[in-house]
């Protein structure tokens, strides 16, 4: 080992102006546009949740079970929101794409929703309410509920295969549209995600 | 000459600042003292004192979130949790400038990513968190995620004592049978089962009897014949097929005992001829001096454990009573687990010790065209204290753990319930009673509750 004092000094002076460097570090914010793709960790993420919202919008409008019901029932069908369970290895939000599907359904003009049950507790409480304290004009019934003709109900999926630094991520999101009336699924839209994550063996 | 060596003594004071004065774990007492007292906000306000560490930034996390479920904050102890997760996962790769720095002062230099054992026990916790909160969803969550952790320990030391958490295994195994999951419990099971004969040869500890019954009655439950009978063969219990298999309400209690052994510094010093260096060009004259010893520091951590009176918990409810049964004894893994570390820290610590000398015996060549030898002397002096103050053990662990984890199961009929706690200590004595009152426990699920029990402790550190 070959050391001199020179090199030392240099040495120790290098360490800590890269340590001063290091602490001088500030929150930086920049805006960005929601639709822009942003990968940092390879968790699921906002681009996720709109690509599985867009396929699943797109499907569920195209398919036949819609122009059936309205053709025999002559109006728009009724849908409520069941419960869209998380089977994966993350703790994912699901209301967003469900909300996602909402909106874009509702805004189609061929698909209505009914509240959920426990977006109806609150409602019928209100309703409760109005009974006792609005005046006889503006007050709504009770029992004038719109029943659904059909929930939505899905599951999000996942397959981890690591080895080392790599990591494939397989994500699979099914909804399934089912008849209240016969139980009958009328639709099934999925959507697949893989994502290739590679760590790095080395930070500054 | 004189500025230069100032400048070196500066730099060397700065870095010797930066690593601070006592080690990780003696910043420990005053939150050891509250937590004995039950006074969680005190230890929060305390805990709270190292959120600006970097380099200890997980440990903060940890405690945090362990001192917040033990207030009963579920939900602020999972957001703790799962920030202390996002961090271990960003410590993953290792840092040029931490290790280069932890060459020359010492290990506690480069962030904490926890150790392995730590690293799957987050996963635990959150899981109890959720349980205890009733979310089933987020519970599985973190039973698949233990089990990817638990895949890449494996292959990345396969050797090593700590490959399968039994505890989490078993655990995420009750969680799947809850699921309705029946498959994914059964094999959670079978590998609770080859965790638990791993703990059995190195840490004697025994299977537990929960283990043993939940095996079998998954096995008949789905068809496994002789899988079942092997078992039973093995175990030497009979149980008969029950008639109805489904699941039965009932009380899952956890008693997290004590606390997890402290890491300690050993420090040896001693002086020695200094390393053959060859100090270029300059090296001629200071040939004919007797050298300078250096002094040599090696500082290394050891565990002590911290002494708990409790030896186990006994349930009672309503005339029927259980005893806790040792699930996971994190003394023992903790200890296992710098042990497989320790040729790795010793030999960074002579390689550190093997630096400083050199750079203590430039500084001595260095001083030698000086005529002023009362200068000479006084840097030579400098330089050795600031390469011993520097040199010191990385005492840093997750200190909120307990000692070891007990669990005990109660089938209850739906209802709401008085649940007595005695804990036990040597020849069944109780030490303390605590009574949870109203504990719900709902149809066809089970109900955890969990304890952390710390002993009031006599803190006897010894000053260095």
């Amino acid at each position: 080992m070959t050391w001199t004092l020179p090199k030392i000094r240099t040495s120790m002076l290098m360490v800590l102006v890269l340590l001063f460097a290091a602490a001088g570090c500030s929150t930086e914010v920049t805006r960005m546009d929601p639709g822009e793709v942003k990968d940092l960790s390879g968790a699921w993420n906002d681009t996720d949740s709109q690509q599985v919202s867009e396929e699943m919008i797109k499907d569920v409008l195209d398919r036949s079970w819609l122009g059936e019901f309205t053709r025999s029932k002559k109006r728009q069908p009724s849908v409520i929101v069941g419960e869209v369970s998380n089977l994966s290895h993350e703790h994912i939000n699901v209301n967003t794409f469900v909300s996602d599907m909402e909106r874009a359904l509702i805004n189609s003009d061929k698909v209505v929703f009914v509240a959920s049950s426990t977006e109806r507790q609150e409602v019928r409480d209100e309703r409760m309410d109005q009974d006792l304290n609005a005046s006889e004009a503006t007050r709504k019934a009770m029992g004038q509920e719109t029943g659904a003709d059909f929930m939505l109900k899905g599951t999000i999926n996942t397959i981890i295969d690591a080895s080392g630094k790599t990591q494939v991520r397989f994500y699979q999101v099914d909804l399934t549209l089912i008849s209240l009336v016969d139980n009958r699924k009328v639709w099934v839209g999925q959507k697949k995600i893989k994502k290739l994550v590679e760590r790095s063996n080395l930070r500054f | 000459m004189a500025c230069r060596l100032a400048r070196l003594f500066v730099s060397f004071a700065l870095v010797g600042t930066l690593a601070g004065c006592a080690t990780y774990s003696d910043s420990f007492d005053n939150i050891q003292r509250d937590l004995s007292a039950r006074q969680h906000d005190a230890a929060l306000q305390e805990i709270e004192k190292q959120a600006g560490s970097k380099t200890d930034h997980v440990l903060y996390l940890l405690n945090k979130g362990m001192v917040l479920r033990m207030k009963g904050d579920f939900v602020d102890s999972n957001q703790s949790l799962e920030s202390a997760k996002e961090e271990m996962d960003s410590l993953y790769a290792a840092s040029i400038s931490e290790n280069a720095l932890s060459f020359l002062i010492n290990d506690a230099t480069v962030s904490y990513a926890g150790d392995d054992y730590e690293q799957v026990l987050v996963h635990l916790y959150m899981a109890l968190n959720y349980l205890e909160l009733g979310n089933q969803t987020d519970a599985r969550v973190e039973a698949l995620q233990v089990d990817i952790k638990l895949r890449e320990i494996g292959e990345n030391i396969p050797d090593s004592k700590f490959t399968e958490d039994a505890f989490s295994r078993y655990l995420t195994g009750l969680i799947y049978e809850e699921s309705g999951e029946w498959s994914d419990a059964m094999i959670a099971y079978r590998k609770a089962y080859e965790a638990y004969k791993k703990y059995q040869v190195n840490f004697g500890m025994a299977i537990p009897d929960m283990l043993k019954h939940d095996l079998i009655r998954l096995a008949q439950r789905q068809g496994l014949k002789n899988e079942a009978a092997q078992y039973m063969k093995e175990f030497g219990i009979e149980i008969l097929q029950e008639k109805k298999p489904e699941q039965e309400s009932e009380l899952v209690y956890i008693l997290n005992n004590g606390l997890a052994p402290i890491k300690r510094e050993h420090v040896v010093s001693m002086w020695a001829p200094p390393p053959v260096v060859v100090v270029s060009k300059s090296g001629k004259k200071s040939s004919n001096v007797t050298p300078m010893p250096v002094l040599v520091n090696i500082a290394l951590p050891y565990y002590e454990s911290r002494p708990n009176i409790v030896l186990n918990a006994r349930i009672s409810v309503f005339g029927k009573q259980t005893d806790s049964q040792l699930m996971e004894d994190v003394d023992a893994i903790a200890r296992a687990s710098l042990d497989a570390r320790m040729p790795a820290i010793t030999a960074r610590s002579i390689a550190r010790a093997v630096a400083k000398g050199a750079i203590q015996k430039s500084v001595d060549n260095a001083g030698s065209g000086n005529n002023d030898v009362g200068a000479q002397l006084i840097s030579s002096l400098v330089v050795r204290v600031a390469a011993a103050a520097t040199e010191r053990a990385d005492t840093r662990s997750w200190l909120t753990l307990p000692s070891n984890i007990q669990m005990a199961r109660l089938p209850l009929s739906p209802g709401s319930y008085d649940i007595k706690v005695e804990l036990l200590g040597a020849d069944g004595q109780t030490v303390a009673t605590r009574v949870y009152p109203g504990v719900e426990i709902t149809k066809a699920h089970k109900t955890y509750l969990s304890q952390h029990w710390i002993p009031d402790y006599q803190i006897t550190r010894r000053k260095r």
